[in-house]
């Protein structure tokens, strides 16, 4: 279905010419995703082209638009710094609403520690702009580069510091969003003209149309400003950044420490986990560099504080004595912990309390992580997340499989199956072998020690066609044995059939939400203007 | 090279969007956050280089055509590398930048030119320069001093104006200055004048390889005929062609220093004193083609094969290109060297410095969009507090003045070499 001349005029009148366009070699750039390949029949990297693309600038166009949208059945998706696939079209008759022109940070409240936004402000400008004042944002595991509304409305939004600042769903405050039928939802305090502190009330809590951790996916409506709550920032005003690129380092004031931890079993990695929660100890806590794989990663980041290495000498690296006696020391059962004493005694009070775990645990610091060198290479690393990008740093291609939230325990039994299907996958040749165990995890969030998961990933090379189909293998093999790319990825994805999906989306904590999910949808977006590709229902009860 | 040959850095994009901004470690203010003057002025993702690689695969499988939008899409854009550096943040398998000028030789190719553009090209052709002057007064700059004609004599070192301070009359002070200080230091130093030609990087960048590798080869001849070992020169353009593209085209071999460099030598040998006091606060601007494309070239041959299953490994280990060996300190050491100066920084610096919007035949077919990205540069280094712009190129130096002009900014700018000149 193309745009007719009609509605692509209605459409033209609202943004003005030079903010819309049909042009196929423009919507082809609003095709193309990481991982679409994994998916697409052909293993393109193009997936479907929208109709059109729109860059509105106001709240007031972006109304506008969705109003043509229901008037001409048109479906609409947002997007803002869009770097996941459920931000593109899913079927025909989608048009693209690019929001980067919507990019201000409208208020930042200091005394209540909070921040509007509007969508295309990334994590790492409003992160600059609040550190100046003494306060921090939470900034999602996808990193510095994406935006803190998508993550707290669209999209899952876990990252490195929800130990500390929560998840993205935690820091949502009052939002206004154009609603699927083009009303202007003001929610919580600001619905009663009160600002924008509160994200419940009065009455009934609208909250939940952002389907908490699930986010919106673009389904329903396009979210216009919120506010994020601020969390306290006890270090300088600019994050003293050195180096050169892309080996960049931070030496920051002696109540900051970055660690690498290590446990000796997945039982002990466990337990530390929930003292760590229990003391309220740590800034930032995350099994962060064991994305690149149990094999490689000691000698990668080795290499990656070193500006004049590149992967070339990554085989020299992983072959010295010393990195190999780190990787040894490491494997498995390590994480990244930041402790950030808001006093020196603070800091003081942390080291001893993390010092009591690990005895009690069994697990110490690695030494050579905590050099000055890495050290100062992690702190960077952790508070600002520039470098996220690294997920596919091997050959171009990344596709993960997760064990869903829940506790370290629910977590931890799954991922000797988790390595060992990758392990057997990587051995077929056609994967990057990173040794098994890529699994990348959140340590917690404040909500509790109920929000921990794993994404394993799957490092593949986006130009062999033979490496995309060894990713799609790994994907359903790991869909296979019950683990699961997120809901709202499309069953295309892992390589279920519709009745597989069906199945492992009834595997997953109080499934019921999700055809209650579908019915509001329903009800609020009658036209179904909302591409509802992340918007999963179970539509029969699938038997075991 | 062909554009199908950058396939697998195409295919390799994952629309991370780090090439719309500066590296994110580098990030201190909203407001100063963006690298990409192309997608900040016109938005749509594919103004980007990501969406610039899409364009490219999309035209390779014959998804788009060769249309005014995408020729539009190709050419505006200054070429200024942020992309390249923040690209390689994460990434060691793809060349952002390349793949953009090879866009730009297949649209050239194939006929879609800019006729701005191509004005341009034939004023190169015929006149040697870019500049639509004429070639007979090419050589005018220098009238006065007392230098070697390189037509006639041989010399160790070559002077080389440009274009722009060869006939730009308000800036050429700065060329003769910096001619002056080379003859002062006593080194072997003389000038092709008329003979000089341009040096071809504008006309690369603009997609037209075979009149750069004509223009180079002129140049190269003269300087081997007059026994030429070393190129210097003021102007940050003619400085990477000569550096990156002459080996890397033609196999060229000689030592090629900006000015800056040459200064800064003369300054740590006690070989040059700056005694003179300028009260004054000054912030500098890293010219692209000095800083991050200023990285000296590395002739590389090898092999490669594949590691831990699917990891492309070269060997011996390829050359990279990421902006972190650029010409940065030189610059700064002389302004550091200038009593009473105060320099301060702007937020994008190095590798992240915002580019000047004159490059990439951008001034030349798009001037609005142009002089808006000059104006961004000038309201970040007002915003430091300080009176005077430095730089270390005539086409930067031009733009900004454009650009202040247009807009009645009070801020002043001048060439570094201006400022040596009055602190001797």
């Amino acid at each position: 279905m193309a745009l007719s001349n009609e509605a692509y005029r209605a459409l033209e009148d609202i943004t003005g010419d030079e903010n819309i366009s049909a042009e196929p070699v423009i919507l082809d750039s609003y095709a193309w995703m990481h991982a679409n390949e994994v998916q697409t029949p052909d293993r393109s990297g193009f997936a479907r082209r929208p109709e059109a693309v729109l860059l509105p600038g106001s709240a007031e166009e972006v109304q506008a638009i969705v109003k043509v949208c229901n008037r001409y059945r048109i479906k609409c998706k947002a997007f803002s710094t869009g770097w996941v696939g459920t931000a593109l079209a899913s079927t025909e008759g989608v048009i693209i609403l690019d929001l980067r022109r919507m990019n201000r940070i409208l208020e930042i409240d200091e005394k209540n520690m909070f921040a509007v936004i509007e969508p295309y402000v990334a994590g790492a400008q409003l992160q600059a702009e609040v550190m100046k004042l003494g306060l921090n944002c939470h900034l999602i595991g996808a990193g510095a580069g994406c935006s803190p509304l998508a993550a707290a409305t669209a999209a899952t939004g876990n990252g490195a510091d929800s130990i500390f600042m929560g998840s993205s769903s935690e820091t949502l405050l009052g939002m206004e969003f154009v609603m699927p039928d083009g009303t202007i939802l003001r929610t919580g305090s600001l619905s009663a003209g009160l600002g924008w502190f509160c994200g419940d009330g009065p009455g009934p809590s609208l909250r939940g149309l952002v389907r908490g951790k699930l986010g919106n996916m673009g389904a329903f409506g396009v979210f216009t400003k919120c506010a994020v709550k601020l969390a306290p920032w006890p270090g300088p005003e600019k994050i003293p950044v050195e180096g050169t690129v892309p080996a960049y380092y931070a030496t920051l004031p002696d109540n900051f420490k970055a660690y690498t931890l290590v446990l000796p079993s997945w039982n002990a990695y466990a337990d530390a986990l929930y003292k760590i929660y229990d003391a309220e100890i740590g800034y930032i806590a995350h099994r962060q560099f064991n994305m690149l794989g149990e094999d490689l990663w000691p000698a990668f980041f080795a290499m990656y504080s070193d500006p004049t290495k590149s992967l070339d000498d990554l085989e020299d690296f992983v072959n010295k004595p010393e990195i190999q006696e780190l990787t040894d020391e490491v494997r498995h059962y390590a994480f990244q912990l930041v402790l950030v004493g808001m006093t020196l005694r603070d800091i003081e009070y942390q080291e001893k309390v993390l010092d009591k775990i690990l005895a009690d645990t069994g697990g110490h610091r690695v030494a050579a992580m905590s050099e000055p060198n890495m050290e100062q290479f992690s702190a960077l690393y952790f508070l600002r997340l520039p470098s996220k990008h690294l997920n596919y740093v091997l050959a171009g291609g990344k596709t993960q499989y997760f064990r869903p939230d829940g506790t370290p325990d629910f977590a931890i039994e799954a991922a000797p199956k988790m390595i060992e299907i990758l392990k057997e996958q990587q051995e077929k040749g056609f994967l990057i072998k990173t040794g098994g165990d890529s699994l990348m995890s959140t340590v917690t969030g404040i909500g509790g020690g109920g929000d921990f998961h794993f994404e394993q990933f799957v490092a593949f090379d986006r130009a062999d066609i033979e490496s995309i189909n060894a990713a799609k293998s790994c994907a359903q093999a790991a869909g296979q044995a019950g683990f699961f790319i997120v809901p709202s990825m499309p069953p295309a994805l892992i390589g279920l059939s519709k009745d597989e999906f069906q199945k492992a989306l009834a595997r997953l904590p109080q499934p019921a939400r999700f055809n209650w999910q579908w019915k509001i949808k329903q009800m609020l977006d009658p036209n179904d203007v909302g591409d509802s590709r992340g918007y999963m229902t179970i539509e029969e009860t699938p038997k075991e | 090279m062909a554009l199908q040959d950058y396939r697998s850095t195409m295919l390799g994009c994952t629309r991370c969007s780090y090439c719309k901004w500066i590296p994110f470690a580098q990030v201190k203010s909203w407001r100063f956050a963006k690298g990409c003057p192309s997608v900040d002025y016109k938005n749509f993702h594919t103004y980007s280089a990501g969406g610039r690689l899409n364009a490219a695969l999309s035209l390779l499988e014959g998804r788009s055509g060769l249309t005014d939008k995408l020729q539009e899409i190709v050419f505006q854009c200054q070429l200024c590398g942020n992309c390249d550096v923040t690209c390689k943040v994460c990434r060691y398998d793809m060349e952002p930048l390349e793949t953009l000028r090879e866009l730009r030789f297949k649209l050239v190719e194939d006929g879609q030119v800019i006729p701005q553009h191509r004005s341009a090209i034939n004023s190169l052709i015929k006149q040697d320069n870019m500049v639509m002057k004429s070639r007979t007064t090419r050589g005018n700059w220098a009238e006065g001093l007392k230098v070697k004609n390189l037509n006639k004599e041989s010399a160790e070192i070559v002077f080389h104006a440009g274009c722009q301070f060869s006939y730009d009359e308000k800036l050429r002070e700065t060329a003769r200055t910096a001619l002056t200080l080379l003859i002062n230091s006593g080194v072997d130093v003389g000038i092709l004048g008329q003979e000089e030609h341009c040096c071809g990087g504008r006309a690369y960048n603009m997609g037209y390889n075979k009149e750069f590798i004509e223009s180079a080869r002129s140049n190269i001849q003269a300087w081997t005929k007059a026994g030429v070992k070393q190129v210097i020169t003021s102007c940050s353009d003619c400085y990477h062609t000569f550096k990156r593209l002459y080996p890397a085209e033609i196999g060229a071999d000689f030592e090629i220093l900006h000015t800056v460099e040459f200064i800064d030598r003369l300054i740590k040998t006690d070989k040059l004193k700056l005694t003179n006091n300028i009260p004054m606060t000054v912030t500098y601007h890293d010219p692209c083609h000095l800083g991050r494309q200023g990285e000296p070239y590395t002739p590389w041959s090898g092999t490669t094969k594949k590691v831990f299953g699917q990891l492309t490994k070269h060997e011996p280990p390829k050359p990279r290109y990421n902006g972190a060996r650029g010409i940065y300190d030189a610059p700064r050491n002389i302004l550091k060297a200038i009593p009473g100066l105060h320099l301060v920084e702007m937020e994008r610096i190095k590798e992240s410095a915002w580019c000047c919007g004159a490059g990439g035949g951008v001034r030349e077919a798009y001037p609005d969009f142009s002089l808006w990205t000059a104006g961004e540069r000038i309201e970040e280094a007002e915003s430091t507090g300080a009176e005077a712009l430095i730089t270390a190129c005539p086409w930067c130096e031009k733009n900004f003045l454009d650009a202040i002009n247009e807009k009645n900014h009070k801020i002043k700018v001048f060439d570094i070499v201006e400022l040596v000149q009055q602190a001797i």
